[in-house]
């Protein structure tokens, strides 16, 4: 069987797409990206218990007193755990969405109830569309849209779209025949026959359809929180790479507090638009009331009029604090403007922690200059194609020549090498320091028994497994002893970590710097034979053009360098301070070291 | 000029539609064969008049391609060949937005499981082809609760369709075909789906609003009692072809082939047949006395009143008009000839050749419907008592 280069097509198409499309890809871009900045403005702006007390009275309405008073709570959580920002911006996400694959997925879906070509054709499409991981696609997303919350939108509307197409179908579909006969023995136009029959009687089940198009949708926010999307995925992924249980946890909870609330009203308000829906419940209503007198309170309703007064009087209230609000973000903007003239910097990082100390410093010190600093938090892949593209000015977290080698080789072309700030870095095999007689490699020998005979690797793809597999275990004479277990990053951490605690022998894949050694006393294996080659420079790479443009900016990066003692020094204040506050972070440490931002800045 | 006239109808389902009515026309094949070829001749060279003010019933078992007869009278489906002419107008080559007018105003249709949207109440339903037609709300409205007090549903306007029972969901159905004021009502079906007592109501609701109403109708059913029971003419159909078409006298006492004699078998045909139709040449019988206490009856009597005067008369009852002018006997033996399943014309209790007298003496009792007002009925003539009861009580003394 010769091999069918089905790939290289895919490549190749992907590069002629962009080519031919990328007017096309803009404009959808700035369209998508305009509605999720509105969407999030007016989310983000009422006071976040405001805006639960509005979100609560719309839960008031739609299910009653005992669902109202859980939504507020919920949202007081999300407040309490200070993920308010990323929930409304995952909010907006998931909306943003939502709205985009409604308009696409129930006109397709009606198309489809109509003519069985159409859904003949349709229905391989939603397959395909709705099994492909979702990985697969992100990149290619990425390279057409760009990252942030774009192509994680666009794959969100991917995934999310057969469920729609296919309610959609169903509920026409499932309209009694009659019905439909009786509608055009009366003379009903096809239109007719649509918005007044099959629609109100299909609506039940698009409901259910929308209903499963959101909770799809924010399935996700994790997805899109890998390629720059923020919000409670980028918590998400944060929390994973970091092996941050708490974070995660907050996070996810905040996610079910969202995706519970979505669900239980759009299920509500399906009930309420649709005029089944109206009907079931009056009966449901009265037979309860019948039934139970005593269930009244909790599932009183107030009239619409009270309900829609009830928002409309927090909203104003809350929009009146939101504005003082961002009055006062914007003169603290404003007092620190200098240099750069608000020029527009875009940083991307992998949140790792020497990414997240280097990238929130050079925020800081650029903000001091006066240039306007947006951060994104990618996964690796994702990093490196918005950076190639265009869409991230520079990352301080490419590590070079070794671990990051094949992204450095597919988009070398389109990136500039500002010089490594730290190094050399290295790659290890490591063991807690509570495992005797195990200090080299070649220790190893003999002692798979110790270890049940297993390597704790990353993923696959991942440059040091490589090296790992083909030429350390080979040069040791461990292979066949030892097997290298593939997995991720965050699964070997949490690995360590439980081996660590119960004082197990375990054997891991490690480089430093990695918070791992501050966190675990750790022994790297000598490596005498010198198998896993020279060490990495933490590099910071730019996109082709950014020092031509910046040649201030560009000149400070190519200069920027810091020593162990400071990385670690900075990495501690972070993890000291806490999640979310790295800024912060970044100033008290740059106070403690006086005269180092000027350095690393001169102005 | 007749209302509605269906001309060499055909309906063929499949694949090359045009080739099979041609082979069709000609006798060159029969719908089994078509079958085996994967298409379905659903009508097949079907052609009727119906004059205006009368109930045209089509009979026919599942299959028989009935309802697609119907569907090619308002336009829901389209011939595959002939031509229907509504009010002179041929119906086949309006265009979909003319046709969708004749639909909207001329023609209105009820269904078998009444077809009531279940998100509208009983009021926007009746006013539904109102709607359609964008007669204003209140014109609507007023012309609805019309249709709806005409169908005895008065009061129930703001109920909804899941609130009623089958027969009053049907009168809605009755009343939104009602209310467009339409002349042509196609019902298909219309009374099957409901349990007989109800049945039997809507029967005789139909008969009296025709009575008033005056239009024509065309209604399916698979029914031949109820067939008999409403039609002015009758079509039978089989495999898509229309067998017989007649009165419900003619279907009776002449079927045209074995397959319909088959089927008024179960036919109560003392509610079918009058006294003209039973009666024999005569004067008034000899032993009846001038002041003999006898009562004559019209010759448009139905047999099951007929058999209830015979048996309180001591000689064979006189038939009569309305002037008093005898017109004819009728003796109690051939009475109970007609009963039995015998041809009614062959008078002297002949055995007689074919299926009919074949089965005659297994033949079940007559159904006994409750005695419930009869539709178009003469006034003033004597009242049914329970008649198939009487009827049978004659037949086991003989």
């Amino acid at each position: 069987m010769p091999r069918l280069p089905l790939g290289e097509w895919v490549d190749s198409s992907v590069d002629w797409l962009q080519a031919q499309f990328s007017w096309l890809f803009d404009a959808v871009s700035t369209g998508v990206t305009g509605l999720y900045d509105g969407i999030d403005t007016v989310l983000s702006a009422p006071q976040p218990l405001l805006f639960a007390g509005i979100l609560a009275v719309v839960a008031w309405w739609l299910r009653g007193l005992a669902a109202g008073v859980m939504a507020f709570a919920g949202f007081a959580l999300v407040d309490a755990v200070q993920l308010w920002d990323e929930a409304m911006a995952t909010l907006s996400l998931v909306l943003v969405a939502t709205l985009v694959t409604l308009v696409i997925a129930v006109p397709l879906g009606i198309w489809a109830a109509r003519s069985k070509t159409v859904s003949a054709v349709l229905r391989p499409v939603l397959d395909f569309m709705q099994t492909m991981p979702a990985m697969v696609y992100l990149i290619p997303g990425i390279i057409f849209f760009g990252v942030g919350v774009v192509p994680g939108i666009i794959a969100t509307i991917v995934f999310a779209l057969p469920p729609g197409v296919r309610m959609t179908e169903l509920g026409i579909r499932q309209v009694d025949g009659e019905l439909v006969e009786a509608a055009e023995a009366f003379g009903t136009t096809p239109r007719n026959t649509l918005l007044r029959v099959q629609l109100p009687l299909a609506l039940p089940t698009i409901m259910a359809g929308v209903n499963q198009v959101i909770m799809l949708g924010l399935s996700m926010v994790v997805i899109a929180g890998m390629v720059g999307g923020g919000g409670l995925g980028g918590a998400v992924y944060r929390a994973i790479g970091n092996v941050d249980i708490g974070l995660g946890f907050e996070a996810g909870v905040s996610i079910v507090v969202l995706a519970m609330y979505l669900d239980r009203m759009t299920g509500a308000l399906g009930r309420q638009v649709s005029p089944l829906g109206r009907r079931a419940a009056a009966k449901a209503r009265a037979a309860l009331s019948a039934k139970r007198p005593g269930a009244k309170l909790w599932a009183h309703r107030p009239q619409p009029v009270t309900a829609l007064v009830g928002v409309v009087v927090l909203a104003l209230v809350a929009g009146g604090s939101g504005l003082l609000g961002s009055g006062g973000a914007g003169s603290a903007t404003a007092s620190g403007a200098k240099g750069g003239n608000g020029k527009k910097i875009s940083i991307g990082y992998i949140p790792w922690d020497e990414g997240i100390a280097s990238t929130y410093l050079w925020k800081e010190l650029l903000e001091r200059r006066g240039y306007e600093v947006d951060t994104k938090q990618l996964e690796a892949g994702a990093l490196y194609t918005g950076l190639a593209g265009g869409q991230l000015d520079f990352q301080t977290d490419a590590w070079l020549p070794v671990t990051h080698a094949q992204y450095w080789e597919k988009y070398r072309n389109k990136l500039e090498d500002l010089g490594s700030w730290y190094g050399p870095t290295s790659l290890e095999l490591s063991v807690p320091s509570y495992v005797k007689g195990v200090d080299s490699l070649a220790d190893l020998k003999g002692k798979a028994g110790q270890f049940k005979g297993r390597i704790v690797g990353i993923e696959p793809s991942a440059g040091m497994m490589g090296i790992l597999k083909d030429k350390v275990l080979k040069e040791y004479g461990l292979e066949g002893e030892y097997e290298v277990v593939d997995g991720s990053t965050p699964g070997m951490l949490a690995e360590l970590k439980r081996a660590y605690e119960r004082k197990e022998p375990v054997v891991v894949t490690l480089w430093s710097p990695h918070w791992a050694y501050a966190a675990h006393d750790l022994k790297k294996l000598d490596d005498p034979k010198g198998s896993w080659g020279k060490g990495d420079g933490v590099h910071t790479l730019a996109r082709k053009g950014f020092a031509g443009e910046n040649p201030e900016v560009g000149t400070w990066l190519k200069n920027f360098e810091l020593t162990e003692k400071q990385l670690t020094d900075l990495e501690a204040v972070i993890q000291k301070t806490g999640k979310g506050k790295e800024q912060q972070a970044v100033r008290t440490w740059l106070d403690s070291n006086p005269g180092l931002a000027d350095k690393l800045a001169p102005q | 000029m007749s209302r509605l006239q269906a001309d060499h109808l055909y309906k063929v389902f499949g694949r090359r539609p045009d080739e099979a009515v041609r082979r069709l026309a000609v006798g060159d094949t029969d719908r089994e064969e078509l079958r085996a070829e994967g298409t379905t001749a659903a009508v097949v060279d079907a052609g009727f008049t119906v004059e205006p003010g009368q109930i045209f019933v089509v009979m026919g078992l599942s299959g028989s391609g009935k309802s697609t007869l119907l569907r090619m009278l308002n336009g829901l489906l389209e011939p595959t060949a002939g031509r229907v002419l509504f009010d002179g107008r041929d119906l086949t080559a309006l265009s979909p937005r003319d046709l969708r007018a004749v639909r909207s105003t001329k023609i209105s249709m009820v269904f078998q499981h009444f077809a009531l949207f279940p998100h509208r109440n009983v009021l926007e339903n009746a006013g539904y082809g109102l709607e359609v037609q964008g007669v204003p709300r209140a014109e609507r409205e007023t012309r609805a609760a019309e249709a709806l007090e005409l169908c005895g549903l008065a009061g129930w306007e703001k109920s909804w369709p899941d609130e009623l029972s089958g027969g009053m969901q049907q009168r809605v159905g009755l009343a939104r075909a009602l209310a467009t004021d339409a002349d042509l009502l196609l019902m298909d079906e219309s009374f099957s789906a409901l349990d007989p007592l109800i049945r039997r109501d809507m029967q005789d609701q139909l008969l009296v609003l025709q009575q008033r109403l005056k239009k024509t109708i065309v209604f399916i059913t698979h029914d031949l009692n109820e067939a008999m029971r409403l039609g002015d003419r009758i079509a039978v159909m089989r495999d898509g072809r229309i067998v017989q078409l007649g009165t419900a006298e003619d279907i009776l006492v002449r079927p045209a082939d074995d397959y319909v004699a088959s089927f008024i078998q179960d036919v109560d045909r003392s509610r079918v047949l009058t006294a003209s139709a039973v009666m024999a040449e005569g004067a008034t019988p000899a032993d009846c006395p001038a002041d003999c206490a006898c009562e004559a009856v019209g010759p448009d009597t139905l047999v099951a009143d007929l058999c209830a005067v015979a048996a309180r008369a001591p000689h064979p009852v006189t038939v009569a008009d309305s002037d008093g002018a005898v017109l004819g006997v009728v003796p109690t033996e051939r009475l109970l000839a007609v009963m039995g399943g015998l041809g009614a014309t062959e008078a002297d209790l002949a055995p007689e050749a074919g299926y009919a007298a074949a089965k005659a003496p297994k033949l079940p009792p007559a159904p006994r419907p409750p005695a419930a007002p009869q539709a178009p009925e003469p006034p003033g003539e004597p009242r049914a008592v329970p008649a198939a009861k009487d009827a049978e009580e004659v037949t086991a003394r003989a």
